[in-house]
Parts: C-alpha cells; sequence; structure tokens
C-alpha cells in the first residue's frame, strides 16, 4: 500500500469515509491531520478491534498488569479474588492461543461467563497461584455454567442481606430493652 | 459547562477583525508562538481551519493539538471561543 502522502485528495476522502471519519474538504491545513486519523483508524483495524464492550479492555490492562506482578496475594478480599480469578481464566485462555485467535478466545469465551464466573471462581483462585497448565482444564469447569446474568454477584447479596439482618436484630434488641435489658447486668 | 472566561466574553463579544490569535480563549503565549510559526498569525486564519473542518469539534480538537500541542482544556476553550463567535457572526 502506498503511503498516505502519495494518495491524491480524493483517495484520502475516500478513505475516511471508509473509516467512518467525519471530514471537511482536505487542504493543505488539514491534509496531515486527515492522514494521521487515517492511519489511526488502520492501526486499530488491525489490531482487531476489540468488542463493543469497553470492560473486556480494562480487564485486559488489569490482567496484564497482574501477570507482571505475580504475587496471587489471595486473602486480599473479595474484590481482589474477583479481579485474580478472572485473570487466571484469561491467562489460562492467552496461554492457549494468541494474537489473532486471542481476539477469537476473547469474544467467544470470556463474554457472557464474564460477569457470571466471578463467584464461581474459587477452584480458580487456587489454580491461579500455580498458573500451571492445570489452568485450562479448571477453566473449562465454572465456563459451561453460565447461570444468569447478575450485575451484583451472588455472595456480594448475600453478604448484605447478611448485614441487614445481624443490624435489624440489634435495633429490636435495643427496642425492647424497656422489659428484657439484655445489655444490663442482672443484679 | 463551566463559566467562560473574560478572554472568551471579550472574543465572543465583538467581530474579530485582525485581532492576534492569542485573542483566543485558551491561546496563551506559548501557544500563540507556535500557531504563528506555523502560518496561523491572526484570529482569523484559525478560523479560517475551524471552518474547513466543518466546525467539527473532535477534528478541531485534534488538528489544535498536533499543531500546537495544546491540551484539552485550551482545546475546549479554543473550540467553544469560536462556536460561539461563529454563533453570532458568522
Amino acid at each position: 500500500m502506498s503511503t498516505l502522502s502519495n494518495k491524491s485528495d480524493q483517495e484520502i476522502s475516500a478513505l475516511l469515509d471508509e473509516y467512518g471519519i467525519k471530514h471537511g474538504p482536505i487542504v493543505d491545513s488539514t491534509r496531515s491531520l486527515y492522514e494521521k486519523k487515517i492511519q489511526q483508524a488502520m492501526g486499530n483495524k488491525g489490531k482487531a478491534k476489540p468488542s463493543s464492550d469497553k470492560t473486556y479492555y480494562r480487564e485486559e490492562e488489569e490482567e496484564v498488569t497482574y501477570l507482571s506482578y505475580r504475587s496471587p496475594s489471595m486473602s486480599e478480599g473479595y474484590g481482589d479474588r474477583e479481579q485474580y480469578s478472572h485473570s487466571g481464566q484469561e491467562y489460562a485462555q492467552r496461554n492457549l492461543q494468541d494474537e489473532n485467535p486471542y481476539l477469537r478466545s476473547r469474544s467467544e469465551v470470556y463474554r457472557s461467563p464474564d460477569v457470571v464466573d466471578k463467584h464461581y471462581d474459587t477452584p480458580l483462585t487456587y489454580s491461579t497461584a500455580s498458573y500451571s497448565n492445570a489452568t485450562p482444564v479448571k477453566c473449562s469447569v465454572p465456563v459451561p455454567e453460565e447461570k444468569s446474568h447478575r450485575l451484583i454477584p451472588l455472595w456480594v447479596q448475600f453478604l448484605v442481606f447478611l448485614i441487614v439482618a445481624v443490624f435489624l436484630y440489634f435495633v429490636i434488641c435495643n427496642m425492647e430493652s424497656t422489659h428484657s435489658e439484655p445489655f444490663k447486668q442482672v443484679k | 459547562m463551566s463559566s467562560t472566561s473574560q478572554k472568551h466574553k471579550d472574543f465572543v463579544a465583538e467581530p474579530m477583525g485582525e485581532k492576534k490569535v492569542t485573542a483566543l480563549a485558551g491561546i496563551g503565549d506559548a501557544l500563540g508562538k507556535r500557531l504563528e510559526d506555523k502560518g496561523f498569525d491572526k484570529a482569523y486564519v484559525v478560523l479560517g481551519q475551524f471552518l474547513v473542518l466543518k466546525k467539527d469539534e473532535e477534528l478541531f480538537r485534534d488538528w489544535l493539538k498536533d499543531t500546537c500541542s495544546a491540551n484539552s482544556k485550551q482545546q475546549g476553550d479554543c473550540y467553544g471561543c469560536l462556536r460561539e463567535w461563529c454563533d453570532s457572526f458568522l
């Protein structure tokens, strides 16, 4: 493909339309800007554009950092556990395939189990520690288990419910203090 | 939207005539120098570029960034200033 600067104005205009870039007339002052835009668009297309869900991208970035840190401190609370289980799953998948299939595996495997599997991934958290080849095997277990899609993971709901229940219990205890006085010592 | 600066208000209040490029909101001395070096020595030349880019915000912002390395705020201020000027006078 010849360099962009060799193309005529019409060709640049056609390329911009092809990439869906809104543009004005191609004049001296605008040409370099449009050439840059086309180059960016070509670069993005070549990179196998990620699916519209931007969370994938962010998770991919997080995954990369986790791989480089390689410090699975699993007892760091739920939030981290989610991410680790995620990275474990994705890392294993990445292990299997690279580059272009990389995108395919991402789009095929991750998407629906993505949100769901966070709370299922207890087996995965163990496997992330070892990063062994066993991970692909373990990964396959939660993947088919696509249940309903929840915005808030199940365990979070249970936890919230428990907290509310305990809180209500204390409230009721305090309200009963007129005749039972559970917090006062009996003589 | 954040409130507009005095520079913005001054610029959009009247036809720009032969005002220098530093009269534009968001364009200070440093950016103004860079624009002048590229040939955009008067505000109306930048206006011309703005119009050639069909008054599109994204294109204009990108162009500003490429031409004089304006940051996001400066880009926004300049774009807003020119757009409002056009709304009144064009």
